[in-house]
This record gives structure tokens, sequence and C-alpha cells, in this order.
């Protein structure tokens, strides 16, 4: 009677463990598919490959200073700014962004946010499609075409 | 006073001959190339400062030609003058070879202040002048394998 309890015991033991193995190797097979679809496609659209080109396309802004001498300067400032701040925006997107945060918080008050960005990234080959002037603000919409021979040079 | 051999005139003659050959060739080795650097600074989306700094390479520079510019000398013999005579059209010229930029931002309290430094580094340009025309080209530096 003994060795029959102590053989049952050992039975359901041994069916449970199985059982809990199977769950294990469900969950795992859950996590791989969720990985595999955690995959995200428009990640994967923006990798450039050998034989592709990309056309990066951006709207620089500037504004001219208060204190010119004329408006053709003013036109001039403004364009330069404007310039500057397309070659910026196709840095970002080529190279990415370095972002740092801080926040201060005294008494559970936040008494100071900071966030700093910052790029940098040699640009060649880019070009002025369209310029426009209103109001003291210059907008130039500017190309680049990118290969990957080169992002690899 | 005149020398014993007698041929004072003709020694002053050859000497002359070689030291302006010299000094012709050497113009045309070290005052066509020169070394300009370009840069120029935008704060909170306003041009704060630029400078052109143009120089006479001191030193043969290495390299091949590049891409090149051509611009109207106006009757000017000096390049700084030139330059500042087509200034919008070399400030485009130098756009289209490439340039360096650096940008950082900050936002504080919602109060945002940004800065960007477009920088075209030192880079030796061959100058050819002509009565009508000046041709400036890139010395392309070979790279070492």
């Amino acid at each position: 009677m003994k060795y029959s309890l102590v053989l049952l015991s050992f039975l359901t033991l041994s069916a449970f463990a199985q059982n809990s193995k199977q769950d294990a190797t469900l969950q795992t097979k859950q996590s791989k598919s969720s990985v595999s679809t955690h995959k995200c496609p428009a990640i994967q659209d923006n990798i450039l490959k050998k034989d592709e080109k990309m056309l990066i396309s951006v709207i620089g802004q500037g504004v001219a200073p208060s204190n010119t001498a004329s408006p053709a300067q003013a036109y001039a400032l403004a364009k330069r700014a404007a310039i500057a701040d397309a070659y910026r925006l196709i840095a970002e997107k080529v190279k990415g962004v370095r972002i740092d945060g801080q926040d201060l918080i005294k008494n559970m008050m936040v008494k100071r946010s900071t966030v700093r960005t910052s790029v940098a990234a040699m640009i060649k080959n880019a070009n002025i499609v369209e310029t426009t002037f209103k109001e003291g603000l210059c907008e130039v919409e500017m190309e680049i075409n990118l290969s990957y021979s080169d992002i690899v040079r | 006073m005149r020398s014993r051999d007698g041929n004072q005139s003709f020694l002053l003659r050859y000497c002359s001959l070689v030291t302006f050959l010299f000094l012709s060739y050497s113009s045309v080795l070290l005052a066509d190339e020169y070394l300009i650097s370009y840069r120029y600074v935008v704060k909170d989306a306003i041009v704060y400062n630029q400078s052109l700094q143009i120089s006479p390479a001191m030193q043969k520079c290495q390299g091949s030609v590049g891409k090149s510019l051509l611009l109207d000398p106006s009757k000017k013999e000096n390049l700084r003058d030139i330059l500042s005579l087509n200034n919008e059209i070399f400030i485009n010229y130098l756009h289209s070879l490439g340039l360096l930029v650096q940008h950082s931002e900050k936002t504080t309290n919602m109060q945002n202040h940004s800065l960007t430094i477009i920088t075209m580094p030192t880079q030796c340009f061959k100058v050819d002048f002509n009565d009508t025309f000046v041709k400036i080209s890139t010395l392309k530096q070979l790279l070492p394998h």
C-alpha cells in the first residue's frame, strides 16, 4: 500500500513537471513570435541598400536681423540662416541627434527643466531647390541624394 | 669703377636675368595657391557673424585639381578684392564643396536657444589669374594608401 502511494505521488509529480516544461516551451515560442512581430517595417524601409539611392528633402527657416542696412542685406542674411537650418535638418536626419535632459526638482516641484540637443556632420552635395522670402522669414527647400557609397566613404 | 676683364656689364645683365627668372618662377609656384577657410555662426535663426580667411600659401600644396569656378576680376588683381566683388557666387561654390555643421540647442523651462556653426576647414585653392577671368580650383589632397 505504501509503495503504491509512493508510486502514485511520483507519477503525479512527473506529470506536473512535464506540464511545466511544455508551458515553458510555449512561453519561449510566444516570446520568439512577439520579437518577430515587434520588427517595425518602417525602420526596415529606412535602411539604405547597396544599389539604392535615398532622397532627403528638408525646409530650413531663417530670420533677417532687425538692424539691416537694406532689404537686400536682410534677404541675404535670412537666406544664409535658412541654409544653415536646412543643413542642420539634413544632419539630424542622416546622423541622428544626441539628446541630454536634466530636471531639477525641489520640494516636490520642478524648478528647472533643461533639454540639450546636438548634432555634428559634414554635408556635401546638398542642392537648394526653392527659396521663399516673406515678411522677414526665409524658407529654403534643400535636397540631398544619398547613396550607399557616400555613407561608407 | 670698371672691372679688369671688362665683362662687368655682361655679368650684371646675366645675374639680373637669372634673378628675374627665379622671382617669376617662384611667384608662379607660390602666389597662385591660396589657403582659404570660411565660417559663419547662426544664433537663434539669425546670422551672428561670418568670416572668410584668405592667405597665400607659403608652401606648395600637394594634390590634384578638383572642382573649379570662374570669376570676373573686373580689372582687380588682388584675390581678396575679386572675392569680395563676387562674394555670393564664391560662397555658393564653397557650399557645394562641403561644409561641417555643428548644431547645439538648449531648451530651459520651455525657452529655446540654438547655435549653429557652419565651417569650411582650411583648404588649398589653385588660382589662375587671367585678363578676362580668374579660375579658382580646389586642390584635393590624395589620401595615403
